[in-house]
């Protein structure tokens, strides 16, 4: 438990989202991204047009613990890679993520217009991974935000064609869900376009991401 | 005579070196296969080329033409900056594909 929440404090020392690694695909490609817990889901999609520009949708849905709060937001969603660093042995990356659309929910009447700006940060070699991410979804009296950093190790190094399995701990905090920042242990596998996650948060909540590139 | 064959030998090597000519492409930033997809696909798309490997390990890139195609340096250069990463040096190996990934097994 110590150990661990040493290993949670550093994940909180990078700053503090969303899913996974990078959140489009390369040119002219479709990326299908899903984020599904209790109190989160998300499917999203995007087409990158350029190497650095991509378009798409996402649905999302946040519901507090007690599931007696609840919103939903639709959103056209544009991602933008505003650096990469490509380095002999790693790899860095700042994006931009923006969404406009709407939201609705069970604390007030009809929908309201919603923008939500977001930034990821993120740096992985073939065996280590870190990113932390910033979106705020502002809504004229229900602005909320969700800032997430991750840490991650894979268990080997593997070839191209290869599964390759790692170890993710993430720290998440969902303003409209609760103040408290949620620790979710992950247990990922990458196999070429596909990208799956499986964990449970400390609270015994189920948590599955998944990606998909084609 | 024996200078004949030799002379033979030699031609035959060169030509079957010259028919498997691949390129192998150094490349920087190449860290993870769910990342490094779009290289492989975009260069499997070119119509001279008949099979990619893409060596994560080694950051490396090889490409094998289809016989009687010659590969396009550029193309393949511009190809991997679009998915992405950034080239940093070409070479002409004289091993197809297959020959290149069994030599990287056995160093295993």
């Amino acid at each position: 438990m110590r150990l661990f929440t040493h290993f949670s404090l550093l994940a909180l020392l990078v700053i503090t989202g969303h899913a996974a690694a990078a959140p489009m695909g390369f040119k002219n490609s479709w990326m299908i991204m899903g984020d599904f817990s209790k109190t989160y889901q998300e499917f999203a999609m995007n087409y990158a047009t350029t190497t650095n520009d991509a378009f798409g949708v996402s649905v999302s849905a946040m519901q507090t613990d007690n599931s007696v709060s609840r919103q939903q937001n639709v959103e056209a969603v544009y991602t933008r890679k505003v650096a990469r660093w490509n380095l002999p042995e790693a790899q860095a990356n700042i994006w931009f993520i923006g969404g406009l659309g709407s939201t609705t929910g069970n604390a007030f009447t009809g929908s309201k217009a919603m923008a939500s700006p977001g930034i990821q940060v993120d740096y992985e070699t073939t065996r280590f991974y870190s990113m932390a991410s910033a979106r705020i979804y502002a809504a004229q009296g229900a602005t909320s935000n969700i800032t997430t950093a991750r840490l991650g190790a894979s268990f080997y190094e593997a070839d191209y064609d290869e599964p390759q399995p790692w170890l993710v701990i993430e720290a998440r905090r969902m303003t409209f869900v609760s103040k408290q920042y949620e620790f979710t242990p992950m247990l990922r596998v990458i196999h070429k376009r596909y990208f799956v996650e499986a964990g449970a948060n400390l609270s015994g909540q189920l948590r599955f991401n998944f990606m998909y590139n084609y | 005579m024996k200078s004949i064959y030799s002379l033979m030998a030699v031609v035959l090597m060169s030509v079957s070196q010259i028919s498997y000519a691949s390129m192998k492409v150094t490349v920087n930033g190449m860290v993870c296969a769910f990342c490094a997809q779009g290289i492989e696909k975009g260069i499997l798309k070119m119509s001279e080329t008949k099979a990619v490997f893409v060596d994560l390990k080694n950051k490396v890139v090889v490409i094998e033409p289809k016989d009687g195609k010659t590969l396009n340096e550029k193309d393949i250069s511009q190809e991997i900056k679009d998915s992405g990463y950034d080239v940093v040096k070409i070479e002409t190996i004289s091993q197809t594909v297959a020959q290149f990934r069994a030599q990287q097994k056995e160093k295993k």
